[in-house]
């Protein structure tokens, strides 16, 4: 029963790292009508502004803090200076799809073009190793979990509880209604765009704080578990996207550990197969229900 | 010419063929029928593997030292149809699968993962696949009708170009028939075109049938040209470079996949090949890969419908109105009616 514990403590790493992601991808979907594909860009150009503070000396803590920001202003420019008027021309979502990768393609090669394709890693201790009944974790992962889990409160706390949080909820439904009802629609997308990159960034920098290498490819290769987190939860819910994170995170490792480290990757393919045949808009499928994204 | 340049020309007309029918068979799919299948590229990686497996003979004739299923070696014509066939197979049973539940966009996504999925499988599996190692040591189809290995690649350039040109006349006739005219309807309103009688489904599995076919066939060139076939080969991204090459060349038309395969993949990939070498050695890839993003955002922004656009399909109208039902007529269906309806009333 030990490994059984321990596999559960990698697999809650995972899942609060999956967490960031998924609940910020999710919130952009909702907002945007969009699948942002250059979200993996986006958290591998924010681990790599980490990387450059950590590098000029700066603490890890401060730098996640800085990536974090750096990710959020990159999100709301990406939103404002491309997708934004794309949208506004009527383009299909799937031009969308494509405008997201070609920019999330962009931003990972001119990452490469200036840093090159070598691994880095940060400057940084991991901490001491403490038991949590039978599971394991580096002071460093604690704090990842602890950060996931305040950023989940906090994204309940706003959707349910603030002006803002309501107004987000009711953009993602129906956004002409919104508009009619007096919901300042473009400040709201505006302001979930920053909030989601804030997300987006953490997710990218904690990551990096998790594996400890970093190059190009970082964020979007984890964007494949992302996006299978969210499609799990239903794409557009908030909760939906924590519940897949935790199912995934855990499950992954599972696997991984028990099974194969390669059932990692084939375990999460077995569950999303699952899923898309027998109940395609997810687990919580309240928006992904009013997007007819399934029938 | 001397051999060197004769070889690097040979082998860029391969690959344009290559891309050409892979191209032509997106195009069925997503310029057509506005099917977005992301996962394009698994199926030229499946038509690919199936000619290597069909192929290369038993493992143990090499030592034992890349693993695969099946290892036959079936003469020339054999592993290319039988990669169509398993591919276009595919290709129905993904769509199965996926198309009938899934709205269109959300399709695209749902295809993405897939493809990434496919390739990390295919890349832990060291017993079927080889793992990220993949399969080398192809046997070239028909090697034994020439021992000049400039005569060979010559006569790959004649027999791909005829293939190529088979496929781009299949393409071309579904593209011109009434069956083309109903994939259209379903790309532009799949509603309005099950309410006139169209199967939808079936309509978009046909599709991803015979585009699949393409792709498998257009694999099955690529493993026997190159001899090689490797899961990283197959990523994703390569399914956005053939979506690139649509949009620049003009989705939906004829000419479009033809125009855009050549200039995306080969003209740009290749092109860069000729610039002085600068920076560190992922500079120059780094850079292709920008100025395909930057060309495929400015082809959606400023030209959405491509250098080949799809022609605007109208017909002529009737030239006069004629009157619904004559007046005489009318009088004398009125008449029969009302003889219908019996005396005794």
């Amino acid at each position: 029963m030990q490994s059984l514990a321990l596999y559960t403590g990698f697999g809650l790493v995972t899942a609060s790292i999956l967490c960031l992601g998924a609940v910020s991808f999710t919130l952009q979907f909702g907002i945007s009508n969009l699948f942002n594909l250059a979200f993996g860009a986006t958290m591998t150009a924010a681990a790599f502004v980490a990387y450059v503070c950590n590098a000029a000396g700066l603490n890890i803590w401060v730098s996640l803090v800085l990536g974090s920001l750096s990710a959020s202003l990159l999100s709301f420019l990406l939103n404002r200076g491309i997708y934004t008027p794309f949208r506004r021309r009527a383009t299909g979502m799937f031009t969308m799809i494509m405008v997201t990768l070609g920019v999330g393609i962009i931003i990972q090669y001119a990452i490469e073009a200036i840093w090159g394709a070598d691994n880095r890693s940060y400057n940084m201790v991991t901490g001491r190793s403490v038991h949590v009944a039978d599971m394991l974790f580096t002071t460093t992962q604690l704090t990842v979990i602890a950060i996931a889990a305040v950023a989940a409160a906090g994204v309940h706390v706003l959707l349910h509880y603030s002006r803002l949080g309501k107004a987000m909820r009711a953009v993602a439904v129906n956004e002409r209604l919104a508009r009619n009802c007096g919901i300042p629609v473009k400040a709201v997308v505006d302001s979930t765009w920053l909030l989601s990159g804030a997300l987006c960034g953490l997710a990218g920098v904690v990551l990096v704080m998790d594996v400890q290498v970093l190059n190009s490819g970082s964020g979007d290769s984890f964007l494949i578990l992302i996006v299978a987190a969210t499609v799990l939860g239903g794409i557009g819910s908030a909760y939906g996207a924590m519940v897949g994170s935790l199912i995934i995170g855990v499950v992954a490792e599972l696997a991984a550990g028990y099974i194969n480290p390669q059932f990692k990757d084939i375990s999460t393919f077995i569950i999303l197969a699952a899923v898309l045949l027998l109940r395609p808009t997810g687990v919580i499928s309240s928006i992904a229900s009013a997007k007819e994204m399934a029938r | 010419m001397s051999a060197a340049w004769q070889f690097y020309i040979a082998t860029l007309i391969v690959f344009g063929f290559v891309y050409i029918i892979a191209a032509a068979g997106l195009n069925l799919q997503f310029g057509l029928t506005g099917v977005y299948n992301f996962a394009f590229i698994i199926f030229e990686a499946a038509g690919a593997y199936c000619t290597a497996v069909l192929s290369l003979g038993s493992p143990r004739a090499f030592g034992g030292f890349q693993s695969y299923i099946l290892g036959l070696h079936l003469p020339f014509p054999l592993p290319l149809l039988a990669s169509a066939m398993v591919a276009g197979a595919l290709g129905v049973g993904l769509g199965a699968l996926t198309v009938r539940r899934l709205r269109a966009d959300y399709l695209a996504i749902v295809m993405l993962v897939i493809s990434l999925i496919a390739t990390g499988l295919v890349t832990d599996y060291q017993g079927v696949f080889n793992g990220a190692a993949g399969l080398s040591l192809i046997p070239q189809p028909f090697a034994s009708l020439t021992s000049s290995s400039i005569v060979y690649d010559w006569l790959f350039v004649l027999v791909a170009g005829v293939i190529c040109a088979l496929v781009l006349l299949a393409a071309r006739l579904m593209i011109e028939s009434p069956l083309g005219r109903s994939l259209r309807a379903v790309r532009e309103n799949e509603n309005a075109a099950a309410a006139l009688g169209k199967n939808v489904t079936a309509l978009r599995l046909l599709v991803f049938g015979v585009g699949g076919a393409m792709a498998g066939i257009s694999g099955s060139l690529l493993a026997s040209f190159t001899q090689a076939w490797s899961p990283s080969s197959w990523f994703y991204t390569e399914t956005f470079v053939l979506f690139t090459a649509l949009i620049v060349g003009g989705a939906g038309s004829n000419l479009g996949p033809v125009v855009g395969a050549v200039l995306v993949p080969v003209v740009l990939a290749e092109g860069s090949r000729y610039l002085p070498q600068f920076g560190p050695p992922t500079l120059v890839p780094s850079l292709e890969w920008i100025a395909i993003g930057v060309i495929l955002l400015a082809f959606l922004w400023f030209w959405p419908r491509g250098i080949v656009p799809e022609p605007k399909r109208t017909f002529p109208a009737e030239p006069v109105p004629r009157p619904l039902v004559p007046q005489r007529t009318r009088g004398v269906l009125v008449r029969d009616l009302e003889g219908e309806r019996g005396p005794g009333r």
